[in-house]
């Protein structure tokens, strides 16, 4: 006991300081630097806080997927922003920062003892209902489906902002023989992960979010090598790849409508079934997104159709 | 169970899926899907109208476990609002993108626009509704940068993007302080509950900062007028008469129906004082901007000012009803608005698409020009100033009334300088608009598709709404929006 209270507050203390390492390193790629240390550390306190799921997900894509982004992004970043602010505009809204900081961890420690027992004892009633035996993937994916639809959709439009943007990244192509080798290794075994997180979904931690955000970053290696040989998506690939997850959602939804029973009540002994189903497509969609989001723009000049004429009429 | 509120959220969703899959169809479809919404939405407003009550469990879950979705009447005129303009802009927009690529770039996210925008109005759970504000304010910013090469047009949409989020954030944060203090985020359950506890109103304090972001009042506006600005004309037009309001509709959800037991009169004049501020500031800023756009969206700050200003008038009526007939006028300024202010943006956008700017000083000729866009946005002056017989009219009165009736001439004060400095911006408009350049020919006719939704939004809100309102109060008293006020 007291030894896990002493890696606790290591814990706690690391965190603000990479925090502020983050803030205020001199040069920008130390604070993207600190910042993904900081995204592990964030990743461990999850862990410590009984939140496997939340742990997976912020190491994947919290340190992981946007670490690399923001690697990238340096490469077209020239110099540090200059400061922006007056000394005392700094002072200033510093002091209102811990101000508000203090108010806060008052208010918070008002609301102990948490009473999460209602809501976590109607989960564990009803979960042999839900078709899976994890408790957070029952929530996530059968009686709160309709967030986990909306936030496929929240994906989908931060995807579709980005294809408005402008030319995907260029890959910087290290094709030395170290980067190609390590690549043949990481590739498979991130596309192996995925496919185990995903089937684990059922019964402990993992489920789409995470394994989509795993074959994203196999994606991601595969950029960063700059593999040539491999077959370019198309457009129309392209908008299958995004759309195959959030449609096959929505139609296992609508099925039940026909019953004049309600959107998303699938029927109890298949809801194993159709979820695992609504999991893999959504693995994929979101895999495409997240990679889209690191590309940082469309792969295709022209998406999201190849034209005969640009200026067809209607 | 009542299909229709799945009909009217769903329908848009599909509607962008299919969009993405098969664009070439994406025109034609598009057209479609908004005379859908048209109609579902009258049919809900006609069904609550004879007193059904919607309401739907998704996934069978009762609420607290699951997510519900329902639908009073207040929710159902804002869906119904939303169907409006949402189909006049996309008339509009088929016609006001010419590149066929941009359209088929376009379609996808606006549905998933107004999929945010129904879900939102007819969620009944407090962490359903963040999700529903995460996806208004993506799709949102990514609408801003549609066809926009301009490097201003993307630096307004990122800024857009960053204040969304940071509001987003702030909800979040008092959603989780809700959960934590009462273990549900079932609106329906919290609403017996709520008491005034410290956490309380730490959490009203967070929810109504991330929505007054979103709301864009005073202090919190700066985004707006860049925002609003730069988009292009469609998108301005949602932006503007649906997007701030929504997020206002669930202030008044909160505020009047969520957190009524903590809801004090101090807070209320507060908020007040800050709709007042924006009333008269925003209408200043309008009256010197120098672009027509930059002038609509000053424009928007103010009307939505007046909204604030009704908040401590309906809170200090002391009887139920006229506190109903109060919020009832309140409703009616807010879809006047988002009708008015629509059809002023879709006006502005043919001068602008033709003539290649939106400088006020230079638009000599061009109510000879595009008499019938100029009309439009003459009417929509009108309704926006709130002359009669518009339905900003009748609420304007309704909020000087009830503002002397409660002994808070100030609000009069307030009301009638925003008014006369509303008429003084629209004029300068008009002022320039009308000046003669001499014998000149038209040029090239414009597209009758592109004029058309501009001037049927103004009629529709300056006699539509002012003739109409009765039937429309009668709808909103027997809600539970106002029953409970």
């Amino acid at each position: 006991m007291m030894i896990w209270s002493v890696i606790d507050i290591l814990i706690c203390a690391l965190v603000v300081a990479l925090a502020m390492a983050a803030l205020y390193a001199p040069a920008l790629r130390q604070r993207v630097m600190f910042f993904i240390a900081f995204g592990l550390v964030v990743a461990i306190t999850w862990a410590r806080l009984h939140a496997p799921d939340l742990a997976l997900a912020e190491a994947i894509i919290g340190a992981g997927l946007t670490g690399a982004m923001l690697l990238m992004s340096l490469d077209h970043t020239s110099d540090m922003p200059r400061e922006p602010a007056s000394y005392g505009l700094r002072i200033g809204s510093a002091a209102m920062g811990g101000v508000l900081i203090l108010g806060l961890m008052m208010i918070v420690s008002s609301l102990y003892p948490i009473h999460d027992g209602a809501p976590t004892l109607a989960v564990s009633q009803r979960q042999v209902e839900s078709g899976v035996s994890h408790p957070v993937t029952a929530v996530l994916l059968n009686f709160r489906a309709w967030d986990t639809l909306l936030e496929l959709a929240v994906l989908l439009s931060a995807a579709l902002g980005i294809l408005n943007l402008g030319p995907a990244r260029r890959s910087c192509g290290h094709a030395a023989s170290l980067t190609d080798g390590l690549a043949r290794v990481l590739v498979p075994l991130l596309i192996l992960s995925a496919g185990y997180l995903l089937w684990k979904g059922a019964f402990a931690p993992g489920g789409a979010f995470q394994a989509g955000a795993v074959l994203a970053s196999a994606a991601v290696v595969i950029h960063l090598t700059g593999w040539e040989k491999l077959p370019r998506v198309g457009l129309r690939s392209l908008r299958l790849l995004l759309l195959v997850g959030p449609t096959l959602f929505v139609a296992v939804g609508l099925l039940p409508l026909l019953n004049g029973q309600a959107f998303l009540q699938y029927p109890v002994e298949l809801a194993g079934l159709l979820i695992l189903l609504i999991e893999s497509a959504a693995m994929v969609s979101i895999a495409g997104m997240l990679t889209l989001v690191y590309l940082g723009g469309h792969p295709h000049a022209n998406w999201p159709i190849e034209l005969v004429n640009p200026k067809e009429p209607m | 169970m009542s299909t229709i509120l799945i009909v009217v959220v769903i329908v848009p969703l599909l509607a962008s899926l299919t969009c993405l899959m098969l664009p070439r169809l994406s025109d034609r479809l598009s057209l479609g899907t908004g005379l859908v919404q048209l109609i579902t939405g009258g049919l809900l407003i006609q069904s609550l109208a004879s007193g059904i009550s919607h309401f739907h469990e998704l996934g069978g879950w009762s609420p607290g476990l699951g997510i519900a979705l329902r639908a009073d009447a207040l929710a159902g005129a804002l869906v119904l609002l939303c169907a409006i303009v949402s189909l006049a802009a996309t008339v509009y927009a088929r016609r006001y993108f010419t590149c066929v690529e941009t359209r088929y770039r376009f379609w996808p996210l606006w549905w998933l626009l107004s999929t945010a925008i129904y879900a939102l109005l007819l969620s009944a759970d407090l962490f359903n509704l963040y999700v529903t504000l995460e996806l208004l304010g993506l799709s949102a910013a990514a609408l801003c940068t549609i066809g926009a090469a301009k490097t201003e047009a993307l630096r307004s949409a990122l800024r857009y993007l960053m204040l969304g989020l940071v509001g987003s954030l702030l909800f979040l944060a008092g959603v989780s302080m809700v959960y934590a203090e009462y273990g549900t985020l079932s609106l329906m359950a919290l609403a017996g509950q709520i008491a005034q506890t410290p956490a309380t109103l730490v959490a009203l304090l967070l929810l109504s900062s991330g929505l007054l972001v979103k709301c864009a009042l005073v202090p919190l506006h700066f985004w707006l007028p860049a925002a609003h600005g730069s988009a292009p004309a469609p998108v301005s037009a949602v932006l503007s008469a649906l997007v701030v309001k929504v997020a206002f509709y669930l202030l008044l959800r909160l505020w009047f129906e969520l957190f009524s037991p903590v809801m004090t009169s101090l807070f209320a004049t507060l908020i007040g004082g800050l709709g007042a501020i924006a009333v008269i500031w925003g209408s200043l800023r309008a009256l010197t901007a120098a672009r027509l756009k930059l002038l609509a969206a000053y424009s928007t700050l103010s009307q939505m000012g007046y909204l604030f200003v009704f908040i401590p008038v309906l809170a200090a009526l002391p009887d139920e009803e006229t506190r109903q007939l109060g919020f009832g006028a309140l409703v009616l300024f807010a879809l006047s608005h988002g009708i008015a202010k629509a059809a002023l943006f879709l006006g502005i956008g043919v001068i602008q698409l033709q003539v290649g700017h939106d400088r006020i000083d230079q638009l000599a000729g061009s109510a000879q020009r595009f008499p019938i866009a100029f009309f439009a946005i003459g009417l929509a002056g009108v309704a926006l100033v709130g002359l009669p017989p518009s339905g900003a009219f009748l609420a304007k009165w309704s909020l000087i009334s009830n503002s002397l009736l409660t002994g808070q001439w100030w609000w009069m004060v307030v009301t009638l300088t925003g008014t006369l400095l509303a008429a003084a911006y629209f004029i300068r408009v008009l002022g320039a608009g009308f000046v003669t350049l001499g014998p000149e020919a038209p040029v090239k006719g414009v597209g009758v598709s592109l004029q058309a939704p501009a001037l049927v939004l103004a009629c529709l809100a300056t006699f539509g709404l002012g003739l109409g309102a009765a039937s429309l109060w009668d709808v909103l008293a027997m809600g539970s929006a106002g029953g409970q006020l």
